[in-house]
């Protein structure tokens, strides 16, 4: 079946892709909360460095990460010196760097599942007694639903194939940072190693495909609950 | 009026890529370890110099390189860090064998970012642990292809170290990013050519590899088969002149 | 709930909503139901969220009794929430992702303990609504007017100080419209707790209004109990495009065990009704609509029509009348009652109905049923005093 090498990359994908994403979701819906529905000095300014990892190389991503966020970067740094927490070479590290580069799928997707909610139906609950917080996780959170399961898994499967981002920032380090896509990178370029590249190549395969369609039932499930189908 | 002038200096751009560049048709491509980065732009500039024709260069891991060539990738030149990744391609008929020549030879070292003043003889059984603390990581180019990795896990094994090592390694896709991660300071230690470290003003170099501990780094060049040409030719016999062999000394490398 | 009793709605404020200005005067006391009406962008549902706070005045102050709302001058603006209100909407506004009983809920789990009053239970509502059988069903299941009972209750256990409801009828059917009414109504009568109903509908107005605020280009023009409001002449012209009829007050007098009917006492003439379960004293008013008017030039005899009232023409008009065929005549029947009626042109030409001549309004007693009977709070239109007139219409 799969070597232990092979084993690690999967186990390791799926751990720092989870990771990923559960770290992210809150930023994610806050940031896209804000864009859509505040308005402030600079907001496109922030629209535009959210979509950055759309646009650029994801090597120049990593390379940010890596100058920030290193042990010798300012933030990496101070991590590093008050809580003894390292990033680099390291499966949190991996985690950061798929985040990063899944972060505008998913505000992407949330933004779109909270504009469409009915701003009446707030209105209405703050009607009925409920704070301006408890409208947003009684009433918006829970009709945002199908977006939020929805930029979930896609960020989750694109967090799965992150390559550029991961390498450049954590490195190749087997059974810590090394995910699918970098095993398969390492394998392809070794003599006699396609066979068990292409193998993993498959696996990749498989569990995006799984990834869209779980997404694909769920965001249906909730839409049918709601009312929408 | 921004967009104006946008579009013109788009239109102007467009322009400058269209004029063709001088005599292209005389330029060859080289693929080289990336180790041999600094010694060969500045051969490359002596030979544009000399002969008024230029080299374009590509410097990237020998095992990435050497795939490219079996693709089909218009390398004229290939300049390994290792015999293995030659014999790779000369086994698949890829290479001109008679032009196959070893080049240079290097040395391997242990290095430390440069505030590091540590120094331990590299024999076997020597405290790695020491070298990289509790919970430091090394990096070299990955072992799995990568010829400075190879003959680190060589070294380092027949040191007794490798079990160990291993737990703590992080592979980098060539020499450079290897030393890269140690000038950083991210990595604790690397194992690069002693060329390499010469380069950096932030590493340090905290040990030698004794040549007894691996196979000899030997850098051996050939002509690609497909791009048996005059020019390339003439490039091969210059990278083999006196002018050439000084440049590579000073740059610390070892001169067959 | 009596007036004294009753918490002051004070708003005297203003807001530029694009070209349309709004300046509100307004001091009321607030118990039953009352009725904001006017036409369509007449500033009424601008009023009521200024009330509910989903808008904020440019200047000026809200409060209802000493709780205030909002003071520009104070710089005091109390959030939605804390407004102690419920709010039934045009579009129900149910939770798409809760069932009813979870929307019923919503408000009734906030709510903690509301001023005034004994609380509002969740078993009394649901009776009182019918909403037994839909509790566990989704808001996308429901019918128009099942939405809207539900949105009545969730308002209702939010155990407001004050129901805001913002032409709740507007989007049903006649059918459904019909069958919600008696809701609302039993809603005014069996709760405690004033109700604020915009409306541009004056038969909703007329049916359910207890007091009347009058909203015109974004000015209050009127305000008070529906009856005072009713016979204020600038009102009238509000109310013409309702089907034509007179609204008539008058005190139960007594009942007729034998027949199974009711004497109702007006200001000089009485009217025989079908029996009404309401205690002799009763403050009612009473529709009647013109289309179920004849008029004789005799006091007929043998014939079944119960209601003679004796009356002389004030106008006759064929302007407002709806069809080409009929006509409109007012005739005046007492000092502050005027019928008014509905027959054919050729009638009048035939009967030679003129101003000023004396007729009889004939109304059958079967027409002035439940549906045109309606309870009055607050005062009385006139004291009755005078002795009632040869009619016909007494025992």
């Amino acid at each position: 079946m799969l070597t232990p090498v092979e084993l690690d990359a999967l186990r390791l994908s799926l751990q720092v892709a989870v990771v990923a994403v559960a770290a992210s979701l809150p930023f994610a819906v806050a940031v896209a909360w804000l864009l859509a529905r505040r308005d402030f000095a600079g907001k496109t300014l922030v629209d535009a460095i959210v979509h950055l990892p759309l646009v650029l190389p994801p090597v120049v991503i990593g390379f940010f990460l890596l100058i920030l966020l290193g042990t010798k970067g300012p933030i990496g740094g101070w991590l590093y010196e008050t809580f003894g927490l390292r990033l680099i070479f390291t499966r949190w590290g991996a985690a950061v760097a798929a985040a990063v580069m899944s972060f505008p799928l998913m505000v992407r997707s949330i933004r779109l599942a909270l504009e469409a909610v009915d701003r009446g139906l707030e209105f209405a609950a703050r009607t009925l007694g409920a704070s301006r917080l408890d409208v947003f996780f009684s009433v918006t959170l829970p009709l945002m639903l199908p977006g939020v399961l929805t930029g979930s898994i896609v960020a989750f499967a694109s967090s799965l194939g992150d390559f550029g981002a991961t390498i450049t920032f954590v490195g190749n380090v087997a059974g810590e940072t090394q995910t699918l896509s970098l095993a398969i990178y390492s394998l392809a370029q070794t003599p006699d190693g396609e066979a068990a590249a292409l193998r993993l190549v498959l696996i990749s395969l498989v569990l995006a495909l799984s990834a869209l369609f779980v997404s694909e039932m769920l965001a249906r499930r909730v839409r049918r609950m709601l009312g929408r189908a | 009026m921004v967009f104006r002038l946008l579009v013109a200096a788009g239109l102007a751009a467009a322009l400058t890529l269209a004029v063709p560049a001088p005599s292209r048709a005389q330029e060859i491509t080289v693929f080289a370890a990336a180790s041999l980065q600094n010694a060969l732009e500045e051969i490359g500039a002596a030979y544009r110099q000399r002969t008024g024709h230029g080299a374009i260069f590509s410097f990237a891991a020998s095992s990435a390189l050497a795939r490219q060539i079996e693709q089909g990738a218009p390398a004229a030149i290939f300049a390994s860090a290792d015999e293995q990744w030659m014999d790779y391609l000369q086994q698949r008929n890829l290479i001109v064998d008679a032009t196959r020549k070893p080049l240079l030879g290097n040395s391997l070292v242990l290095v430390v970012p440069a505030g590091n003043t540590a120094q331990i003889e590299l024999k076997p059984g020597f405290d790695f642990a020491r070298v990289l603390g509790a919970d430091g990581r090394w990096v070299t180019g990955d072992p799995s292809n990568v010829p400075v990795g190879r003959y680190a896990e060589e070294a380092l094994k027949n040191l007794g170290t490798w079990d160990f090592a291993q737990t703590r390694l992080v592979r980098a896709e060539n020499v450079r990013v290897a030393l890269a991660f140690v000038e950083r300071g991210e990595a604790a230690a690397g194992i690069v050519y002693s060329t390499d470290a010469a380069l950096s003003q932030k590493v340090r170099v905290a040990g030698v590899f004794p040549a007894t501990s691996h196979k000899p780094v030997t850098y051996p060049v050939a002509l690609v088969a497909r791009h048996d040409t005059p020019a390339a030719r003439e490039f091969l016999a210059f990278l083999e002149s006196d002018e050439s062999k000084a440049i590579f000394r000073k740059f610390g490398f070892v001169v067959h | 709930m009596s007036e004294s009793a009753a918490e002051r709605l004070r708003i005297d404020a203003a807001k530029q909503l694009g070209a349309f200005e709004f300046a509100c005067d307004l001091d009321l006391p607030l118990s039953g139901l009352t009725a904001i009406f006017g036409v369509s962008g007449a500033g009424k549902s601008t009023l009521i969220n200024l009330v509910a706070g989903m808008h904020q005045p440019d200047r000026g102050r809200i409060a209802i009794g000493s709780t205030v709302f909002f003071d520009s001058s104070a710089r005091v603006l109390l959030p939605v929430e804390r407004r102690g209100l419920g709010y039934v909407f045009q579009d129900a506004r149910l939770f798409p992702h809760l069932s009813v009983r979870g929307n019923l809920d919503y408000g009734r789990r906030r709510a903690g303990a509301r001023s005034g009053g004994a609380p509002v239970a969740f078993d009394a509502v649901v009776d009182l609504l019918g909403l037994g059988a839909l509790l566990e069903r989704r808001p996308h299941t429901l019918s128009g007017g099942e939405k809207q009972r539900v949105a009545f209750g969730r308002a209702l256990l939010a155990q407001p100080r004050l129901l805001l409801m913002d032409e709740p009828l507007a989007s049903l059917d006649a059918a459904r419209k019909a069958e919600i009414l008696p809701y609302i109504e039993r809603l005014r009568d069996e709760f405690a707790i004033p109700i604020l109903y915009v409306s541009h509908s004056p038969d909703e107005v007329l049916r359910l209004a207890t007091a009347l605020v009058l909203v015109d280009a974004g000015r209050v023009v009127t305000a008070g109990p529906i009856s005072d409001v009713l016979l204020d002449e600038s009102a009238r012209q509000f109310f013409s495009a309702a089907e034509p009829g007179a609204l008539v007050f008058a005190v139960v007098a007594s009942h007729d065990d034998r027949y199974q009917l009711s004497t109702l006492a007006c200001d000089g003439f009485a009217l025989r009704v079908p029996r009404v379960d309401l205690a002799p004293g009763t403050q009612v008013r009473l529709r009647i609509p013109a289309r179920e008017v004849a008029l004789a030039l005799v006091r007929p005899g043998d014939v079944s029509i119960t209601n003679r009232i004796e009356g002389s023409i004030e106008s006759v008009g064929s302007r407002s009348a709806g069809h080409p065929a009929h006509a409109l005549v007012t005739v005046r029947v007492s000092p502050s009652t005027v019928l008014v009626v509905t027959i054919t042109r050729e009638s009048v030409d035939r009967l030679g109905l003129v101003p000023g001549l004396r007729v009889w309004c004939l109304v059958k007693s079967v027409v002035l049923d439940a549906s045109a009977l309606v309870l009055a709070r607050g005062r009385a239109a006139r004291p009755v005093s005078q002795p009632l007139p040869a009619n016909d219409a007494r025992v």
